[in-house]
């Protein structure tokens, strides 16, 4: 069974170890024009088409979990977010149910701060899907809808700034509770847009569901099957496009999702306009949820913040959420002390990977980009640059205020750059 | 014969052999943890994988003791029908500490290909019958004998270790 | 169903509005971010009890502290290692922290060149004054020898 789906790395210095048949090795990764996101993917073709692909990891490996064991529990709730540059608010949630849990304050959360912890989850649910179908269509060369999905995007952005200080890493969960309260005005404020986001992305998927020029480039592209996706054990939407109809939130609910009123989204097809439809279908679902909360929120009061003592009581604790991309999994295993002993963190891509390989055998070269986006691979960007002149070896930093100024007058006074 | 496993039997319907089975908790409504030593955990594992029929395994930790090594490994039985999963953390335990060694579930499971090497990255348990156990996340240049995530090894040495590696290779591409 | 030009009419309405991005290269002060937007910590001096809550809580380390007693005593804080997390507010027992939302100062911190750019917070009793200023530029100049022999590693 492991011949089959087996993935390893070739080594294709002698040539003897290439896969039988392959003529052609296309290497894509980690500095490539393609993606931002530290994986080599090794790509073995005959002719046009795919005979085997291979991938290797480890090129970005930060150390959090030692980190972790040597910092407080408390210190932890911080860093944890930065484990995903985008799905932080995830990550922050399930390490903080770890805690409670071990601390046996589980109870004693209100409903008020879990009701405001799942409209952080979810308003993170919709800006990843937004921003990922618009890189998947970007790949697909359909720019214009790259634009307009990100256009849109800003919209809950916006929210999510406007309800926690922070853009991308909302940061609003804490052992006991939540950091901060959303007021009345604040939840006012909010709703007209996102029924505006709502109706936008009932745009985005009328696009998606008819033009022709990116239908063609995902329909039937890198089918994965039932029975294959069984065994390579993809989660998430990459699961529920091939027919897996498991998502954390139905299946083992956590936080209050199964006094929320929300449908399951499940496609059969297998192909990537499934996994595409899939998030789009979620997304407007969390919009809705997102809607469904901000009303509950009104008539639900409680304390915030249950007090949380620093030593957690020894145990070992097992807890999991649905990342946008699939289910986070976080293992932790307090000694009695104010640090924890071990605490392992699985983010959702690694167990994708394997699916996404099955995915691109037999297919056409000229998809990969496409079924390399599939499993939404993901990677953070930050508010700075730094530029290098080539020629002297000077360096400038600067901040984006500076260098929007500095592009303005170089594109207006038809000058060069530095 | 405990009732977190009669349940656990009543769940997966199989009967789960109680020489395999070290001890069975009930961690919450619908999830649990199995223990099974590393002598067992492979006849165990069969019967999970084949009889009872789960087949997703979402990751696998190592964790350090005081006197031996434990590989758990976090399987969900799914009920399609019912849209419900119960998440099962098989514990192997007993592993040796100077020669940790258990059985690879890579015939049960593809993804425990990845999961397995890293624990072998980063804890040194050697899985038997793992047909390519070799590096995956550490960097190259990463001395063999240095298992970061052990005990022994703090957060200042791995510190060490890494700022000597980055500049061997700064060096190497100076010259 | 499959058709083409799905997007035309979006397409040419946006030919006649002008540019969407335009509002991202104005000046900042333009469009300030909003009211409850995270910054670094701020002490209030009568408040603080010296008891150093703030510092063990920190995940960045970057308040330390130096104190005689209650009376006596600063606490200093590494701007740029500060990740606006708040945590030093949630935790502080006698509510003496607060978030300041200044917009200016979220625009001010984004760069690198700042690295060993120290504040004080806040400073009681006989570390008034004199001890502070000093305390601060051996910290300003010893940020700056960590700084060079960074560069120096990385070759720069």
């Amino acid at each position: 069974m492991t011949e089959q789906y087996r993935s390893r790395f070739r080594t294709l210095t002698d040539g003897s170890d290439s896969p039988p048949g392959a003529d052609h090795h296309i290497f894509i990764g980690p500095q490539h024009p393609w993606a931002e996101e530290p994986a080599h993917f090794i790509i073995h073709l005959k002719g046009e088409r795919v005979v085997e692909a291979d991938i290797r990891i480890g090129f970005n490996l930060r150390g959090i979990e030692k980190a972790m064991e040597n910092r407080t529990w408390r210190q932890n709730t911080m860093l944890v977010p930065r484990a995903c540059g985008i799905c932080s608010a995830v990550h922050q949630n399930v390490y903080v149910r770890v805690v409670e849990k071990l601390a046996g304050v589980e109870d004693q959360i209100s409903e008020r701060a879990r009701l405001i912890r799942m409209f952080s989850l979810e308003a993170e649910r919709v800006h990843s899907h937004i921003l990922w179908y618009g890189i998947l269509a970007h790949d697909a060369g359909f720019d214009t809808m790259l634009h307009i999905s990100w256009r849109d995007r800003e919209i809950i952005m916006d929210i999510v700034e406007d309800f926690s200080g922070n853009r991308v890493n909302p940061a609003l969960m804490l052992p006991g509770g939540v950091k901060r309260d959303i007021p009345k005005d604040k939840a006012d404020k909010a709703r007209p847009m996102l029924n505006k986001l709502i109706k936008q992305v009932e745009y985005h998927k009328k696009v998606f569901t008819e033009e022709a020029s990116i239908r063609n480039r995902l329909e039937n592209v890198g089918v994965l099957t039932k029975d294959d996706a069984k065994i390579t054990t993809p989660n998430g939407p990459t699961g529920r496009g091939s027919g897996l109809p498991f998502d954390m939130r139905k299946s083992f609910p956590y936080e209050l999702y199964d006094k929320i009123d929300w449908n399951l989204v499940c496609y059969n097809e297998g192909d990537i306009l499934a996994t595409t439809l899939v998030r789009i279908d979620e997304t407007l679902e969390s919009l809705q949820m997102c809607n469904q909360i901000l009303d509950q929120l009104e008539s639900t009061q409680g304390e915030l913040l249950a007090r949380v003592k620093p030593r957690v009581p020894e145990g070992s604790y097992m807890a999991r959420g649905e990342a946008p991309r699939g289910e986070d999994i976080h293992y932790g295993i307090a000694n009695g002390t104010d640090k924890p002993e071990r605490y392992k963190i699985r983010a959702p891509s690694l167990g994708n990977i394997d699916a996404t390989l099955k995915r691109m055998d037999g297919e056409y070269v000229a998809d990969m980009p496409v079924i390399l986006r599939s499993y939404d691979p993901c990677f953070s960007c930050t508010n700075r640059v730094m530029l290098i002149n080539e020629v002297t070896g000077e360096k400038i930093i600067m901040n984006q205020d500076e260098f929007a100024r500095k592009a303005i007058k170089a594109k207006r006074y038809n000058r060069p750059f530095f | 014969m405990s009732d977190a496993l009669k349940e656990l039997e009543e769940i997966l319907n199989v009967t789960l052999p109680g020489n395999l089975v070290e001890e069975v908790v009930k961690v919450e409504e619908g999830h649990f943890n199995v223990f099974s030593n590393a002598t067992n955990a492979f006849e165990l594992m069969k019967i999970l994988r084949e009889d009872a029929g789960i087949y997703h395994l979402t990751t696998i930790s190592g964790v350090e003791k005081d006197d031996e090594f434990n590989v758990c490994y976090h399987i969900q039985h799914r009920i399609e029908d019912e849209f419900r999963e119960v998440p099962i953390n098989f514990t192997v335990t007993k592993i040796d500490k100077n020669k940790p060694k258990t059985p690879s579930m890579i015939d049960f499971f593809v993804a425990a290909d990845y999961y397995e090497r890293e624990i072998y990255d980063f804890y040194g348990v050697y899985f038997e019958n793992h047909p390519f156990l070799q590096r995956l996340i550490l960097p190259e240049r990463w001395p063999d004998d240095v298992k970061p995530m052990r005990k022994e090894y703090g957060w200042e040495q791995i510190k060490e270790i890494t700022m000597k590696i980055a500049k061997e290779a700064l060096e190497e591409a100076k010259e | 169903m499959k058709k083409v030009l799905v997007m035309g009419g979006e397409a040419l309405k946006n030919h006649a509005k002008g540019p969407v991005t335009k509002h991202v290269l104005k000046q900042i002060s333009d469009h300030p971010p909003p009211e409850d937007i995270r910054t670094i910590p701020r002490i209030i001096e009568d408040r603080c009890i010296m008891c150093g809550t703030c510092v063990k809580v920190c995940p960045s380390h970057c308040l330390e502290m130096e104190k005689d007693d209650k009376e006596n005593g600063m606490i200093w804080l590494l701007k740029p290692q500060c990740m606006w997390c708040g945590h030093c507010q949630t935790y502080c027992p006698v509510d003496a922290i607060h978030i300041d939302r200044d917009p200016n100062l979220s625009v001010s911190l984004f760069s690198f060149n700042v690295r060993q750019d120290y504040e004080m917070l806040v400073a009681k009793g006989s570390y008034k004054g004199d001890v502070a200023d000093k305390k601060l530029q051996e910290l300003i100049d010893e940020g700056g020898k960590k700084i060079k022999e960074i560069e120096e590693f990385r070759g720069a």
